[in-house]
């Protein structure tokens, strides 16, 4: 990889453009994004300090916001560890293991990201109702998951698979086995070279997931809304509280959540390009 | 406590990796196993870390059946031509390691664990690098915290498989004297891979000169070199 | 012999065993059963009342729109992700990391965000509002509005697959070529694009399929209003919170369909093109 990096290294010093089409294709992509992206984010960022610091602040420290915001972060960070921690073995599982059907199974992976939420949001709800497949089942042990904060949990868990498997198939498929081998030769049962080499090796990559998820179950409205009953302070999410400001034409309101997610995808941002230069490092 | 290698036969999916081996060492030799790439050299060594499974034939050493315990029991510090450090875990840590994963009866305390670290240390002259990850290390620095991690675990035999391969000619002979050194200061069995001649007669007290997957010739190098028994030993030797 | 030898780098049998049941049961629990089941509550009445929903009048404006909304976006982001790509892949310039940080930024932002800066922009109290009104121009509450949140929700797609392989694959072949005298324009159309074009379909796929599916975004601009602004996932919705649950379930299973489409079509790339697709996967 360094070799590679250091290859590249002179051509970076070469003045002359050699390809054409530097100047529109760069033109282009900076006036679509810009148009695109730029410019309505910066709308959403001006907007609630039309009224102040003060005034954004009195929007979002509203006990039923504050509540919407708990729920979101808090249940995607959940999920997001669920996911991590069934993705690292499903991801093992499609890299190292040989069986009928695996091809199927690796498929149906990026189900989340190619259904669209709302077909998964009528489905799940479906399900998980108390006279559901799997809800009839759970609320015969007591367990009510649908309309309740934990169908946004279920929700959010479902949404957040891909992210994590998809995250740790190629660094999993790429990490030398010698290292398991020098494990062994040292003495380590396979537990201990698992849960000492193996997983704290994979740690970076890990978190990368873990962080994609939390990102997109933050997010993430479709799937949920259906489930999760979207009582006011129990199990209303963040998004589904700037829709309904906007309906009441409460636009500075839903502009001010709608800062507090655009902050917090930022820092997720941060983080994860921390997390990378980490894992690079690591090589 | 020799170490007896009885005709042992590998074979890979399409081609036979050793059509079988003997071969007899005694206790403390420094072994090189030298040939060209595809020789069989690497699964040799890799059957007797216990990574490469025989099929046929048999391995003794220090009166245990060798092949029949797994990588684990054996004892046999092995290292790689790429180093395969930990990269998550500091100099000290991949150095203590295999001691940490004994199981608590046998395990060292955590006081002795980190004296065995630092003599070990100084050992590879790297008394100052404990606390740094490989990532901060030279090539050459690696390979002797692999060394000392297999030391650590006062193997009952070294493999080295082409330990000096990635790295440039200065660094490997300066290496090569060191590595014999510290073999003669443990007083283990090695066996060491290389396809380097030079560096094989330079350092071993016998050597197997391999070619597919057969023992061409197996002595004191003085007397490989002085009398080579087959076409492909001169051919080798002259190259 | 060969019973007794333990391969250090593979996991215990039993261990193999469970975590393979672990793997496989988790994604049947999530992901399977959701599939099953919009298929199971689309054929309820019968093929014959599942397809009625889907061919009244309603339903089919619904897909239409869907299919115009995609039609426009994913060529537009097409455009902009080869441009993007040649851009940074083939040039060298400073702020590409800033680039290609803001070019993923719509992945991580809410998709009720990114339809609400429309709002901020369009809508009655935002930037342009008034003019719009003096006009009588529509944007949100219109198609313009619904294709604007699905070119912002899909903008990442074709870019972020692009940019890895474009950078993997050098610039050797486009140099060469321009100096046997080729122009740019066939440069790219004659050596680039037959280098790139399984990665471009794939990431054409992706982006379409999420183009079709999305509903937070088009949720917050399109006004919801039957049989003209509605897309198909808002259909799904209407028909749901109106108890019309075959109807439902029938628009979503051809949504399903679409996905499942969508996931054969893309296993199949990967399965046939692994190699030159692997370079999009190790970013």
């Amino acid at each position: 990889m360094s070799a590679f990096g250091l290859a590249l290294t002179p051509m970076k010093l070469r003045q002359r453009r050699v390809l054409p089409g530097f100047g529109l294709s760069l033109g282009f992509t900076v006036f679509y994004l810009t148009v695109i992206v730029l410019i309505p984010l910066m709308a959403l960022v001006i907007r609630p300090f039309a009224l102040g610091f003060g005034g954004f602040w009195t929007e979002i420290s509203t006990p039923r916001v504050l509540a919407s915001l708990r729920l979101s972060f808090g249940m995607a960070a959940l999920a997001a560890v669920i996911d991590s921690f069934f993705g690292l073995i499903i991801a093992w599982v499609l890299v190292r293991y040989r069986f009928a059907g695996k091809g199927l199974l690796d498929a149906l992976i990026d189900l989340p990201f190619a259904l669209p939420t709302a077909v998964a949001g009528i489905a799940l709800s479906t399900l998980y109702a108390p006279n559901g497949w799997i809800g009839a089942i759970l609320i015969a042990h007591g367990i009510r998951i649908a309309y309740t904060p934990w169908g946004v949990l279920v929700a959010m868990t479902f949404i957040g698979l891909p992210f994590t498997v998809r995250t740790l198939q190629p660094v999993m498929s790429e990490q030398s086995q010698d290292v398991e081998e020098v494990a062994a030769t040292l003495g380590a049962t396979r537990l201990q070279t698992i849960f000492r080499v193996v997983v704290p090796m994979l740690l970076p990559t890990l978190l990368t997931g873990t962080a994609m998820a939390f990102a997109r179950g933050a997010g993430e409205y479709g799937s949920i809304i259906f489930l999760a009953g979207n009582l006011p302070m129990v199990s209303e999410i963040a998004p589904l509280l700037i829709i309904t400001k906007l309906e009441e034409y409460d636009y500075a309101g839903a502009a001010a959540i709608g800062v507090v997610m655009l902050a917090a995808a930022f820092v997720m941002l941060l983080a994860l390009n921390a997390l990378q230069a980490w894992a690079a490092r690591r090589r | 406590m020799s170490l007896i290698i009885d005709s042992v036969a590998k074979r890979f999916a399409r081609f036979p990796a050793l059509n079988g081996v003997s071969l007899n060492a005694p206790q403390g030799a420094f072994v090189a196993l030298v040939g060209p790439s595809g020789s069989g050299k690497t699964t040799l060594l890799r059957i007797l870390g216990g990574l490469e499974e025989a099929d046929s034939g048999s391995v003794r050493f220090a009166d245990l059946n060798w092949l029949s315990m797994p990588a684990r029991e054996r004892k046999a510090g092995f290292v790689f031509q790429q180093y395969a450090l930990f990269k998550h875990m500091t100099v000290a840590d991949n150095i203590a390691f295999g001691l940490r994963v004994r199981p608590r009866r046998e395990r060292p305390s955590r006081g002795e664990i980190r004296d065995r670290v630092q003599e070990l240390l100084r050992l590879v002259q790297l008394e100052e690098f404990g606390g740094r990850y490989p990532s901060q290390l030279s090539g050459g620095q690696r390979q002797r915290v692999a060394l000392a991690r297999a030391l650590a675990i006062e193997p009952r035999m070294l493999l080295l498989d082409e330990p000096f391969g990635a790295l440039d000619a200065k660094v490997r002979k300066e290496l090569r004297v060191w590595l014999r050194h510290i073999h003669d200061k443990a007083g283990v069995t090695s066996i060491f891979v290389t396809h380097d001649q030079e560096e094989a007669f330079a350092v071993a007290d016998l050597v197997a000169v391999m070619n597919a997957g057969r023992i061409e010739q197996y002595g004191a190098p003085a007397d490989v070199r002085r009398d080579p028994k087959t076409k492909f030993v001169a051919e080798f030797l002259s190259a | 012999m060969s019973g007794k030898f333990q391969n250090p780098t593979q996991d215990p049998l039993l261990l193999r065993i469970f975590l393979s049941l672990v793997a496989i049961g988790f994604v049947a629990l999530f992901l399977v059963l959701p599939l099953l089941i919009v298929f199971k509550e689309a054929l309820a009445d019968g093929l014959g009342k599942a397809f009625a929903a889907i061919i009244e009048p309603d339903a089919l404006s619904a897909v239409k729109l869907s299919l115009l909304a995609a039609g426009i976006a994913v060529p537009l982001n097409t455009v902009f992700g080869i441009s993007a790509a040649w851009a940074v892949a083939k040039h060298d310039f400073s702020g590409k990391t800033i680039l290609v940080t803001l070019i993923d930024l719509p992945f991580s932002v809410s998709p009720v965000v990114s339809g609400l800066i429309y709002v901020l922009v369009f809508g009655l109290q935002g930037w342009f509002g008034s003019y719009l009104l003096d006009h009588d121009i529509h944007i949100l509450f219109a198609l313009p509005g619904i294709v604007l949140a699905t070119i912002f929700v899909t903008f990442p797609f074709v870019a972020r697959e692009l940019i890895p392989l474009m950078v993997d694959q050098g610039r050797d072949e486009e140099e060469a070529a321009i100096s046997l005298g080729a122009s740019g324009f066939s440069t790219f159309c004659r050596v680039t694009l037959p280098n790139i074009k399984w990665g471009l379909l794939y990431a054409v796929l992706l982006c379409n399929a999420r183009a079709l599916g999305e509903f937070g975004a088009v949720s917050v601009v399109s006004g919801h209003i039957r049989g003209q602004t509605n897309t198909m996932p808002l259909h799904v919705e209407l028909l749901y919170n109106n108890y019309d649950y075959v109807g439902a379930f029938a628009v979503a299973a051809l949504l399903a369909l679409l996905a499942l489409l969508t996931l054969v079509f893309k296993t199949i790339l990967e399965w046939r093109y692994a190699d030159e697709l692997a370079a999009m996967h190790r970013h």
